[in-house]
């Protein structure tokens, strides 16, 4: 066997071998799928019995009805879009400060900034549901059930880490372009909105989804700070509803599509920008 | 200003450093005096006062009025490390030891997985751009439903056991996953599932940066695949593996929604060996409404994650420079 051959060979083993291993690797949200379109007694009973004829179309709108889907996926969709539209502001801000300046206490906020994500979320959890609790108590606005609470406290979790990945996109476009927007006589505010913004645009993209995917995932303080469904997100619902029924299998599975699809479809469309995005911010560190 | 001479001088120039920089930086402070007082109004009073909380005997008594708990100085400290009938202390062992095993465990899988699938995709190979789509597929999916999908596969009558022992017949029974001590697997390997594809993404960033004339080099002096492994890929991957694996420490210590959402309702208990210490905590503190032991709890974890953070920095101080 010459040379040529045995390399071809173990190439084409190797692309063999990563496909399986792609496969292996999205058959899980396949099954998902697959289980959601069949009927709770065929999933109880076992694979065995799955078949591919006739699929339960209705398990999709059961439950809708049985969830009340359409409020928890409106509350999730508020608070998460605020939530994205206000970190990142923060995020831009902050990031383009500490990219181009080095001013009193900016090494400290920056160290401020990275050990926020080493304390754990339940240290602040506590505090946070006293502290609401004692502001409809003492100054009587209501904060806890409410949309304004959560998107503080998730505005609050998201922006350390959206100012890294902010930060690390700022740091990468050069001086030299703003240098020459103040001497032609742009203020250094011109300079930053005119000529710095438009450039950060996949930036400011990338750490949109970041915060939105991020949020759209929380559940810890969702759980804690909301009790009433008025407010209450998409995980808190579905958590209500597995602890409600246990055994419905069918029912589960398509709730657990559609949240996943549209994330999905989104990450798709989007891809470019965020995979650029988070690997810069993490390969710099 | 004049600097005048003295003691009081050097207070006074430094004033007027600072007062130098603060007109010089003008537009700097504007732009991050947003965060700084929202980080001073959401991240720092809330911890201060969390570790002011871990002072005071707070239940559902004195709740109500929290400014005026009884001062118990460590009492709360006490009883969590000596009282075994404290409820929030009930389980904690269980829980550290589990969440010492799965941090451990995943954060090794996930980084070794990470990078080999990211060596297996730095060639070029029919596909390749939808094989790395198709394979960050999971890390997009919420955690929550890979809570609720992981347990229903790993049912008895699930998937997973109908591939073990009825199609590849590795197992003579079908065992339970969500009971007794494989329910440690049963939350590791979504764990898994889910982060191994980001890290994959990150590795492969890295490799496209090594520049192929030094894999060239190593050819002609004689180094095989492996020699070359060690003494450039690992060298160079370095950085990024040393802030990969703090970011998966602390994500996965912190772990919270894969065993909430797999165990039921979350008020149910996940068995001795599911249990983690984001769970046990938040379960015994707001079920007992223990919020003194709970605040000493979650303090003394703080604690833990510094000295993890503090050994970090010591061993990879020499690569964060670079």
């Amino acid at each position: 066997m010459s040379k040529q051959q045995s390399r071809f060979i173990l190439n084409g083993s190797l692309t063999t071998f990563t496909w399986i291993i792609v496969l292996f690797t999205i058959f899980p949200i396949f099954y998902m799928v697959f289980a959601s379109l069949h009927s709770n007694e065929d999933i109880l009973r076992g694979i065995t019995s799955f078949k591919l004829v006739d699929p339960k179309w209705e398990n999709y709108r059961d439950m809708w009805i049985n969830i009340d889907f359409f409020n928890f996926f409106k509350n999730s969709l508020i608070i998460c879009t605020v939530t994205m539209l206000l970190a990142s502001s923060f995020a831009v801000m902050a990031g383009y400060a500490l990219a181009k300046y080095r001013f009193f206490g900016s090494k400290t906020l920056e160290m401020g900034i990275i050990s926020t994500q080493m304390i754990p979320g339940i240290m602040f959890l506590l505090p946070i549901y006293l502290m609401f609790l004692g502001l409809k108590e003492v100054l009587g606005i209501p904060m806890i059930n409410t949309y304004w609470g959560m998107i503080l406290v998730y505005t609050a979790f998201y922006t350390p880490m959206s100012i890294w990945i902010m930060r690390s996109f700022f740091v990468a476009i050069p001086n030299d372009l703003e240098e020459s927007a103040l001497i032609d006589g742009c203020t250094r505010f011109q300079a930053f909105v005119k000529v710095i913004l438009p450039l950060s645009v996949p930036g400011m993209i990338a750490t949109c989804i970041y915060i939105f995917l991020t949020a759209w995932d929380e559940l810890l303080f969702a759980w804690v700070l909301t009790t009433s469904p008025d407010v209450q997100t998409i995980p808190v619902g579905i958590r209500l509803f597995v602890g409600q029924y246990q055994n419905r299998y069918d029912l589960l599975m398509s709730a657990a599509t559609v949240v996943t699809i549209p994330v999905i479809i989104t990450f798709f469309l989007t891809q470019k920008y965020f995979i650029r995005g988070m690997t810069a911010g993490a390969v710099k560190g | 200003m004049q600097p005048a001479t003295g003691s009081s001088g050097d207070d006074n120039q430094k004033f007027a450093i600072i007062l130098h920089d603060f007109r010089k930086n003008r537009f700097a402070y504007a732009l991050v005096l947003p965060t700084i007082l929202f980080m001073l109004a959401v991240h720092l009073w809330p911890m201060l006062q969390g570790i002011w909380m871990s002072l005071l005997k707070l239940n559902q008594f004195t709740l109500n009025q929290y400014l005026k708990a009884p001062f118990v100085g460590m009492h709360n400290y006490t009883e969590l490390l000596f009282n075994t009938s404290n409820p929030v202390r009930q389980g904690m062992q269980y829980a550290l030891r589990n969440t010492a095993i799965y941090t451990v465990v995943v954060t090794i899988a996930v980084m070794a997985c990470g990078l080999g699938t990211a060596m297996l995709m730095n060639r070029a190979f029919p596909g390749r751009a939808i094989a790395r789509t198709a394979l960050l597929l999971p890390w997009v999916v919420p955690s929550y439903v890979v809570g609720i999908l992981w347990g229903f596969m790993w049912q008895k009558e699930g998937i997973i056991n109908y591939v073990l022992v009825d199609v590849l017949h590795l197992l003579d029974d079908k065992p339970f996953w969500l009971i007794g001590s494989n329910t440690l697997w049963a939350i590791i390997i979504p764990t898994v599932w889910r982060s191994w594809p980001f890290l994959m993404i990150v590795f492969l960033a890295g490799l496209q940066t090594i520049s192929d004339e030094l894999y060239e080099a190593a050819e002609i002096d004689g180094a095989n695949k492996f020699r070359q492994f060690m003494s450039i890929t690992l060298p160079l991957l370095k950085p990024i593996i040393a802030v990969q694996l703090l970011f998966q420490i602390i994500y996965n210590v912190y772990s919270y929604n894969i065993v909430a959402m797999m165990f039921g309702n979350g008020s149910g208990y996940p068995g001795e060996w599911g249990d983690l210490v984001m769970t046990a905590m938040t379960r015994q503190t707001f079920g007992y409404w223990a919020f003194g032991s709970g605040s000493a709890a979650s303090f003394m974890l703080m604690l833990i994650m510094f000295v993890i953070v503090g050994i970090w920095y010591r061993v990879f101080r020499s690569e964060l420079n670079t």
